[in-house]
């Protein structure tokens, strides 16, 4: 089966709310899902990514723009003419139909013959896994259950576009994680286009080709989930995408390949970032925990640790070398979490996330101590800062 | 707005079904609810072609009416505030006081007797047993010429026919009550009774002004029990509006004094709607806390509270033994020798109101059931111009006394264009739009359960909205459908209030003859007819909850009771 694209073109959709008044839910939408690409919606709730989803499913009509599926232009046709698969958050499972009669329903719709429905339902019944519950009610079956049935539904009527609409934010943290593999494969497998709506960003990342956030109704940032962690296009994303210390900056020089920025009283050398701006400008540094790691203040390890060997100390410095120094700070809190360490460091006024790789030993700063931090400048992002 | 407008009117454009069920539905509507209201209205606003207000104010200066105005409004408040007192009392007892539930089944059953019988059977009984040859006041107490006629009385038996609603109303709402909120409080130190008063019964709160609103309207709204006990002493203003009509053929004067009801009716239903029922704090959605019950009360207080329930079950059960009784004896108080002539007589004689009632009746519920069910759908489901004017206007008639809707029947529909007096018709059509409207609201809160989600699925599948409907949406909602008709087949037996206007040589029903009976002094057959109502009733329920058993998907949405609504 030959893939399609899906393109949406400007799209918005407004209702009256009753204290707000008129509200935008979607508000100049535009989506290019390459064929056989898998797309993922992502952003907190209400931010108009559901009513994007609902509106190229045909569930909601867009008050201006378009959408096409293929070649053809859907933007009117109502959904039952659309040829979709959508995967509803609640599964949506005919709940007086067996898991046979739900599947084979949209083929029954379709007109095929009865031998047909039976070899058609039979293989992706097998292929989701459910080989055998023919016959149970979804009553009968558990979350991750009903969840195969409804993708086995929505696919075995050979879908033109596969949506879905937060379809594992009812399941446990364990079974979350093994349906969002299976749905990857089975995606990868089936090669069909595939939109996906989803409020958790690690679940966005694991699955998706492309990621597109929206915030309050429009589409903020585009990009692979490298993209949107390292280079977001806004505090928004940053701040959605991961954990975040934003920091405000000033501009100290430009260098064709570089921009030098003061932050914390200490001088970085930063990738130049998207936009141009000039010594003195203010900036917004975006470090990740990991962008940042601490080690105790020199003086008080001596102090403490008089009996360590220098060379140990030699092959310490040689391992964080690739961090430049940075100011002092002090431990606010610790918490081991097996393999890494979590720290809040407060230094310079703020309270900075730092995440440290626990790479065995007992010389980790305690709570209390201070420490000195340091830089991981390659993977510091820089955005516009505020205008005073 | 106009926005949200102009789509909806699109979709209907879209969708020829639906244009045509709507439009259909408003000419339904508009003929049989909507016409005879004007009608009405006109009716009591005009005299000799003019606009006025006289009709009204000359009620209002009438001293007697002024009397009857104000006996009826007293009565209903005396029935809402005992009825919610026993119900509540019932329903906590069956629900908070460790009562076994064994002997709560057995509750639930007697309390439905009142339910599903002609609405003055009680007051049957209760002259049976107090009244001048009363069982009780006659032959045990040996009092002569004991009067039973009166408010108390009337009261009394109005209570008793009426408090199974405040007790259904109440039952799911105190089940509904998270049991750990009340142990909550009692870990916090509170005794059972400061529990009770500081944290069940608050939650309560809504539901017992529902319930006192919703009998409030029953009471005011109740015919047949005043006319059989409330005597000449004690007038109310359903039995005037009807001794003016039948008594003094002023059809106009009925109209008029009718017309004092609805003020208060409207305003006990809007408030009970849209004020109270939106103040509660549990929702019932009959998904129970899934806990064992709390016990509100230590276990002699319950003994006492059971004891106490068991006691009215008693005085409900004597009532209608007596009637059983009554209905096999030659004549109760006087001779007791068993006879089966009262059933012969009314298989004779009264066999013509059998018959009709039965063949009315068969004929409401399937037209009942189905309106409901379309009514409700439509309104739920679909989005088009003036669907909520819709929803109102369906209620219309259910929600008035039905004194008020049979005299606006009578004066619409005894004169061309639309000639229906005297017809099977006319009764019909009161019933199903009566009476349908209990199905329009237990469909909508059937698809309230039902996730708009279910029906989309099926339109991504590619079927039609034709197709959603009948593979989808309509058997998750049939046991709605038949809840519809056990409540439409329900009233058509036993109601009298409205159909009494309508009755005619050609057709005539169970009630009227019962009436007729009482007035006469022939108690016997009146018995008699009570009972074969009763049996019927049950058989037909029995039927229906089968069917409802029978029809209900697997997973699909739950219906409370066949008495829903």
């Amino acid at each position: 089966m030959n893939a399609v694209e899906v393109q949406v073109e400007n799209i918005s959709k407004r209702y009256t709310h009753p204290v707000k008044g008129e509200v935008y839910a979607a508000r100049d939408v535009s989506l290019r899902v390459k064929p056989g690409e898998f797309l993922t919606l992502l952003g907190p709730s209400g931010c108009g990514k559901t009513t994007t989803l609902r509106m190229i499913a045909g569930f909601e009509t867009p008050d201006t723009g378009s959408i096409r599926i293929g070649d053809a232009d859907v933007t009117r046709l109502s959904a039952n003419r659309r040829n979709i698969g959508f995967v509803f958050q609640n599964y949506a499972l005919f709940p007086h139909l067996s898991v046979f009669e739900n599947v084979a329903y949209g083929l029954q719709v379709r007109g095929m013959p009865d031998a047909g429905i039976r070899r058609e339902v039979g293989e992706v019944l097998e292929l989701v896994g459910l080989s055998g519950f023919d016959r149970q009610f979804p009553a009968q079956m558990s979350g991750g259950e009903q969840q195969r049935v409804a993708l086995a539904r929505s696919i075995v009527i050979k879908p033109r576009v596969l949506l879905f609409d937060e379809p594992l934010s009812n399941l446990d943290a364990k079974l979350r994680i093994q349906m969002r593999m299976e749905i990857h494969q089975l995606q990868r497998r089936l090669s069909i286009t595939t939109i996906y709506v989803t409020h958790d960003q690690e679940e966005a990342m694991a699955v998706s080709d492309r990621i597109c956030v929206m915030n309050q109704g429009r589409l903020v940032q585009d990009g692979t989930a490298e993209d949107l962690y390292h280079r977001p296009a806004d505090s928004f994303v940053a701040q959605f995408i991961g954990r975040v210390n934003m920091l405000d900056a000033r501009v100290t020089a430009v260098h064709d390949g570089k921009l030098e920025v003061e932050v914390l009283g200490t001088r970085l050398r930063l990738r130049n970032p998207s936009f141009r701006p000039a010594p003195g400008d203010p900036v917004r540094l975006v470090l990740r925990p990991e962008s940042l790691d601490l080690e105790r203040s020199r003086d008080q390890e001596r102090s403490r640790d008089q009996e360590r060997s220098r060379d140990q100390e030699r092959s310490r410095d040689q391992e964080r070398s690739r961090g430049s120094e940075g100011p002092e700070g002090r431990v606010v809190s610790r918490t081991f979490l097996g393999e890494k360490i979590e720290y809040v460091v407060h230094c310079g006024g703020e309270n900075l996330q730092v995440v440290s790789i626990d790479r065995g030993g007992d010389t980790h700063p305690a709570e209390g101590d201070r420490v000195r931090l340091r830089f991981y400048e390659d993977t510091i992002a820089v955005l516009e800062g505020r205008k005073r | 707005m106009s926005h949200a407008r102009a789509a909806g009117a699109g979709r209907v454009l879209k969708d020829p079904a639906l244009t045509l069920s709507v439009l259909v539905l408003w000419v339904f509507i508009g003929l049989f609810i909507l016409l005879p209201m004007a009608v009405l209205l006109v009716g009591v606003f005009s005299t000799d072609g003019r606009l006025t207000g006289e009709n009204i104010l000359q009620i209002l200066s009438d001293r007697n009416q002024i009397a009857a105005f104000r006996n009826s409004l007293w009565l209903a408040f005396l029935v809402g505030v005992f009825g919610t007192l026993l119900g509540f009392l019932f329903a906590f007892t069956a629900c908070r006081a460790g009562v076994p539930r064994r002997l709560t089944g057995l509750m639930d059953a007697l309390v439905l007797l009142p339910l599903v019988s002609p609405p003055f059977t009680t007051a049957i009984g209760m002259i049976f047993s107090f009244g001048p040859r009363g069982l009780l006041t006659y032959h045990l107490l040996g009092m002569k010429g004991a009067t039973v006629y009166g408010l108390w009385s009337t009261l009394f038996s109005e209570v008793l026919t009426f408090f199974p609603i405040a007790y259904l109303a109440l039952k799911p709402m105190l089940n509904a009550i998270d049991s750990n909120i009340e142990r909550m409080a009692l870990s916090l130190g509170a005794g059972r009774f400061r529990v009770f008063r500081t944290v069940t019964l608050p939650l309560c709160a809504p539901g017992l002004a529902n319930s006192f609103l919703l009998l409030f309207a029953a009471s005011l709204a109740d015919f047949a029990t005043p006319l059989i006990l409330a005597g000449n002493a004690f007038p109310v203003l359903p039995t005037e509006a009807y001794l003016q009509i039948t008594g003094m053929f002023d059809l106009k004067g009925g109209a008029v004094l009718s017309f004092v009801l609805l003020v208060p009716s409207m305003l006990v239903f809007f408030l009970q709607r849209f004020w109270v029922s939106r103040r509660f704090y549990v929702t019932v959605t009959g998904k129970g806390a899934g806990q064992t019950p709390f016990d509100s009360v230590s276990p002699a207080v319950g003994r006492l509270l059971g004891s106490f329930c068991a006691f009215c079950a008693l005085v409900i059960f004597y009532l209608y033994a007596l009637i059983l009784f009554g209905s096999l004896v030659r004549a109760l108080g006087a001779n007791h020798t068993f006879t089966i002539s009262h059933f012969r007589i009314i298989f004779t004689e009264g066999r013509k109101a059998i018959r009709d009632t039965l063949i009315i009746a068969a004929f409401s519920m399937p037209l009942g059931g189905l309106y409901g069910v379309m009514v409700g759908y439509l309104t739920a489901r679909k989005k088009f111009p003036g669907r909520l004017s819709m929803e109102i206007a369906s209620m219309i008639n259910y929600a008035l006394p039905g004194t008020i809707v049979g005299i606006a029947y009578l004066m619409a529909f005894n004169q061309p264009p639309i000639e229906l007096a005297g017809t099977a018709a006319i009764i019909i059509a009161l019933y199903v739009f009566r009476y349908g409207a209990t199905g329009i609201r237990t469909t909508i809160a059937m698809l309230q359960q039902v996730d708009k989600s279910i029906e989309e699925a099926s339109e991504s599948l590619g079927a039609s909205s034709g197709r959603t409907f009948r593979r989808i949406t309509m058997p998750l909602i049939t046991p709605a459908f038949f809840s519809g008709l056990g409540v439409v087949f329900i009233r058509s037996m036993t109601a009298i209030s409205a159909t009494i206007f309508l009755v005619s040589i050609n057709w005539t029903l169970i009630t009227v003859r019962i009436l007729e009976n009482i007035t006469e002094l022939s108690l016997g057959p009146a018995a008699a007819f009570s009972v074969f109502i009763v049996v019927v009733v049950f058989v037909v329920m029995a039927a229906v909850d089968a069917g409802m058993r029978r029809f209900k998907s697997p997973g699909g949405a739950q219906v409370a009771s066949v008495l829903g609504g």
